[in-house]
Parts: structure tokens; C-alpha cells; sequence
């Protein structure tokens, strides 16, 4: 699941495992729902890092500009 | 007799003559420059140097001047074509007249500069440069540096009022995308004799914070012509080869690469290309994201696709079994209830066969067939008295024969 200390990175890399394991059939079908609840927390996870600016990173990096 | 010597100006102005006249040609010349100093009147006065090429001791020296006609268009042509300023230290080709002046003495008068040799001058420093960061294992380090698929935390270094930076901040900021960027200004001068050390505290200070930065942007650019010769040293280039996160240089210049260009892991011409890089490399990772979910959509659907064409051939085949099943059922029972006939009937057969045999025993001793022979049953009270001890005087007995009954009393 995306938790806060990942890397975009490493949720990238999570998700294309993801991917990889449903096209290869490798995912039982009761795990389906389960891996792809997983794959939406982590495309949102990507998304609100690429569009979302989080208060908490601009503190640390911007803060002595300001 | 008044002419067996010379004054001093006489005989400098022989050594001034026989200079011009042996010397008339404009000469090609090699040399170092040192001191170089200009005045208000915009002439530059200098002195040429040539060391041992083996130690470091001068083994020819010349004063030299550039009149401020020709100075004032030789430096921004050669600082604009070498990204170096006019300088002491560098090593130039200049077109020089020789000169002799009675009072002055021996002077060369620089006429023109061939930019190109110091180009190469400075391109055989910048080679020794990178093939000693070579030796030491260090050259491709920061190049080997994972780029992050998002470098959104970014350590600036820049001089704080450069346009360059403002570029680049604008760049980041307007992105079309609405990617979102953090940065942290590391200040830094970029010109002058004090940009080494000044991008090295700058390191050190992004350094001590790493954690907080993806990635390292050196930026300068616009305004005036440019001493590129702050970014060809050693040691800035041994600390950006070996700088833990991976260096985009943006240093705003045309000529060839500096040191730290090719020592960084990314380098682009302008503040401004080294923001769009960074956006390109987030819309990259946003295009990838969007694949990704895409062929997870497709894949998915097709699983379930898949799963469900699986459940109609079974939800298929069912029937036919089923058919197939009950005609196999009703073939069975048929076949069962003629067994079952046959059975049935043998056992009859069998009991009845066994029940003769039965009857024909009981006939024979059956009480009628006893009476018929001529015994009789005796009863007292409808019960068979077998023992005449048992009976009293006076008691009534009923004899069955064969055929009637005879009631007695017992004497």
C-alpha cells in the first residue's frame, strides 16, 4: 500500500509489478480486487505527488528561502 | 672629437632604429600572460611570460601593451569566443609588433589574438583535468547516479540575482503540466576568481541536507560575456564527480563543454532548458503512470473477460451433461426393475417351494391328523391337561375327538 515514506519510485516500481502480475496471470482472481485496490492507492499516491504540492516537503525544502 | 660617444637617447634611438629596421614584420607569438592590468584611458599594459616547461622558473619575459583601439574590441572577441576572460595566467597567441622606445625600452604591441589556441590551451587543461578524475575512479560517478523518475525536490545553485535563476524558477513554475516543484536557493557566486570555492561551500551545504533534495541544479546565464574558467578547475569537478545526488549544470554558455558539464549527470545549455528538463522528466514519469494504469485497466478486463467466457463454456456444458446423465438414468431403470422382476420371482418361487415343504411337515402332526388317528386332547377349563396328577375329584374335563367333544367328571 502507498505509505507516506515511499519514493515516487518505488510506488512506480510497485505498480509495474502489479501490472506484470495480472498480465501473466499470475494473481488468483480472489486477489484481483485486493491488488487492484492496491494499484488505485498507489496511482493516486503518484498522482497527488506529481500535481499536489504537500505542505510538509515544501516546509523542509523551501523553508529558509521564505 | 665630439662624436666618440653617444648620449643615452642617442643610442637608444640607434637600438629603436635597428630594432624597426631589422624587425618590421607583425610576428605571431606564443606566450603567458601576467599582470595584466588596464587603466582609465583603456590601454592595457601586461607582461608576457614563458616558463621552463619542466619547473616553473621564467625563462623569458616582455612588456606588452594593447592600445585601447585595439583593446577595446580584442577583449570582448576573445572572451566571447573562449568563454574566458582576458586574464593573467592563460595562455594566448597574440600578433605583436616589437618596440623599442627611448624611454620605455622593449616593449611588444599587440596588434591581434587568435582565440582558437587558447581554446586549445584551455581544452588540453580541461582533458588533463577529466584524465586524472579518471585515474582516481571518480569521472563517471555522478553519471552513474540514478535520476530520479520524479526529481521534484531540487537544490539550486545560482547566484541569487541572476536572470538565469529567475528563468528557471518561472520555467519550473508555469510548467504546462501543473507538475509541482520544490526548490531551495543555494547562493553562489558564478563569476570571478572565487567561483570554485564558492560552488564547493554551496555543495557542502546541499550536502548536508541531501536527504531533502532529489536533485542538484548548477544554473547562471544571461548578462555579461562570461569567465567560464571558475568550472574548469580540478577540484570543483572532483566534488560534483563524487556528489551524492545527480548534478544538472545549466551555465548558460556555446563553446564546448566545461569540466563540470562533463563531469554532471545531465548537462544543458540554459537555466531555462535545465527547468524544462526537469519538467520533461516528470511528464516522462506522468506518461508512464498513465500507461500504466491504462494496460492495468486492459489487463484486468481481459482477465475477467477470460474468466467469464471460462464460466459460460462450463455454465455450456452443463445441459448436455445433465442430458446425457438422466437418458443414462432412464436406461437404468428398465434394466433395475427387470432384475428386480426376476428376483423377486425366483424368491417366490424359493419360499414357496420352501413353504410345501413346511406344510407337508406340519400336516403330519398337526393335532387333527393326531385326533383322526383315534387320540383325543383332554382340557380342563379350554386348557390341555397333561398330567393326571393335577386333577381333583369332581372336576369337569372336556375330551376332544376326532370328531365332537365329550365333557366328563373325574372319579
Amino acid at each position: 500500500m502507498a505509505t507516506k515514506d515511499q519514493t515516487y519510485t518505488q510506488a512506480m516500481s510497485k505498480l509495474e509489478k502489479i501490472v506484470q502480475q495480472i498480465e501473466s496471470n499470475e494473481l488468483d482472481i480472489d486477489k484481483l480486487a485486493d491488488k487492484l485496490k492496491e494499484a488505485q492507492s498507489l496511482i493516486s499516491y503518484c498522482k497527488e505527488k506529481l500535481y499536489k504540492a504537500d505542505e510538509e516537503i515544501k516546509k523542509i525544502v523551501e523553508g529558509e528561502d521564505k | 672629437m665630439g662624436t666618440d660617444y653617444l648620449s643615452l637617447y642617442d643610442l637608444n634611438a640607434l637600438v629603436h632604429r635597428s630594432i624597426s629596421e631589422c624587425m618590421p614584420d607583425e610576428y605571431w607569438m606564443q606566450a603567458e600572460l601576467s599582470d595584466v592590468r588596464s587603466n582609465s584611458s583603456g590601454h592595457c599594459y601586461l607582461e608576457f611570460i614563458q616558463k621552463d616547461p619542466r619547473g616553473n622558473s621564467l625563462i623569458a619575459k616582455a612588456r606588452g601593451t594593447i592600445w585601447a583601439n585595439i583593446f577595446r574590441l580584442l577583449k570582448p572577441y576573445f572572451e566571447e569566443s573562449t568563454g574566458q576572460a582576458f586574464t593573467s595566467g592563460i595562455k594566448v597567441l597574440v600578433k605583436v609588433t616589437v618596440e623599442f622606445h627611448e624611454l620605455y625600452g622593449y616593449s611588444l604591441i599587440v596588434l591581434d589574438i587568435d582565440p582558437a589556441y587558447t581554446l586549445g590551451d584551455m581544452a588540453r587543461k580541461r582533458h588533463e583535468i577529466l584524465r586524472q578524475l579518471e585515474e582516481e575512479g571518480v569521472l563517471t560517478l555522478n553519471k552513474e547516479l540514478e535520476m530520479p523518475l520524479l526529481p521534484q525536490r531540487i537544490a539550486v545553485i545560482s547566484s541569487p540575482t541572476a536572470a538565469g535563476y529567475g528563468d528557471f524558477c518561472h520555467q519550473l513554475k508555469e510548467n504546462p503540466y501543473e507538475f509541482v516543484f520544490y526548490t531551495r536557493l543555494f547562493p553562489a557566486l558564478m563569476q570571478g576568481s572565487q567561483v570554485e570555492q564558492s560552488i564547493i561551500l554551496a555543495l557542502d551545504a546541499v550536502n548536508n541536507a541531501r536527504d531533502h533534495f532529489d536533485v542538484v541544479v548548477i544554473i547562471r546565464g544571461g548578462g555579461a560575456t562570461s569567465d567560464l574558467s571558475g568550472f574548469d578547475t580540478y577540484l570543483l569537478a572532483a566534488n560534483c564527480a563524487q556528489f551524492p545526488l545527480p548534478i544538472i549544470t545549466g551555465i548558460g554558455h556555446e563553446r564546448d563543454d566545461t569540466v563540470i558539464d562533463s563531469i554532471a549527470h545531465t548537462r544543458v545549455k540554459t537555466p531555462t532548458a535545465a527547468a524544462e528538463f526537469l519538467v520533461n522528466r516528470a511528464g516522462e514519469t506522468a506518461g508512464i503512470l498513465e500507461n500504466i494504469t491504462d494496460s492495468m485497466v486492459l489487463s484486468v478486463t481481459r482477465r475477467i473477460e477470460i474468466q467469464k467466457s471460462r464460466l459460460d463454456t462450463l455454465t455450456g456444458r452443463i445441459p448436455s451433461l445433465a442430458a446425457t446423465r438422466l437418458l443414462q438414468e432412464k436406461y437404468r431403470i428398465p434394466t433395475l426393475s427387470q432384475r428386480l422382476k426376476t428376483a423377486l420371482s425366483f424368491r417366490i418361487a424359493t419360499e414357496n417351494h420352501r413353504l410345501q415343504l413346511y406344510e407337508q411337515q406340519m400336516s403330519t402332526v398337526s393335532p387333527e391328523n393326531v385326533l383322526r388317528r383315534g387320540y383325543s386332547i383332554t382340557l380342563k377349563n379350554g386348557k390341555v391337561v397333561t398330567d393326571a396328577a393335577l386333577l381333583k375329584k369332581g372336576e369337569k374335563l372336556t375330551t376332544r375327538l376326532q370328531k365332537g367333544e365329550v365333557i366328563s367328571k373325574v372319579e
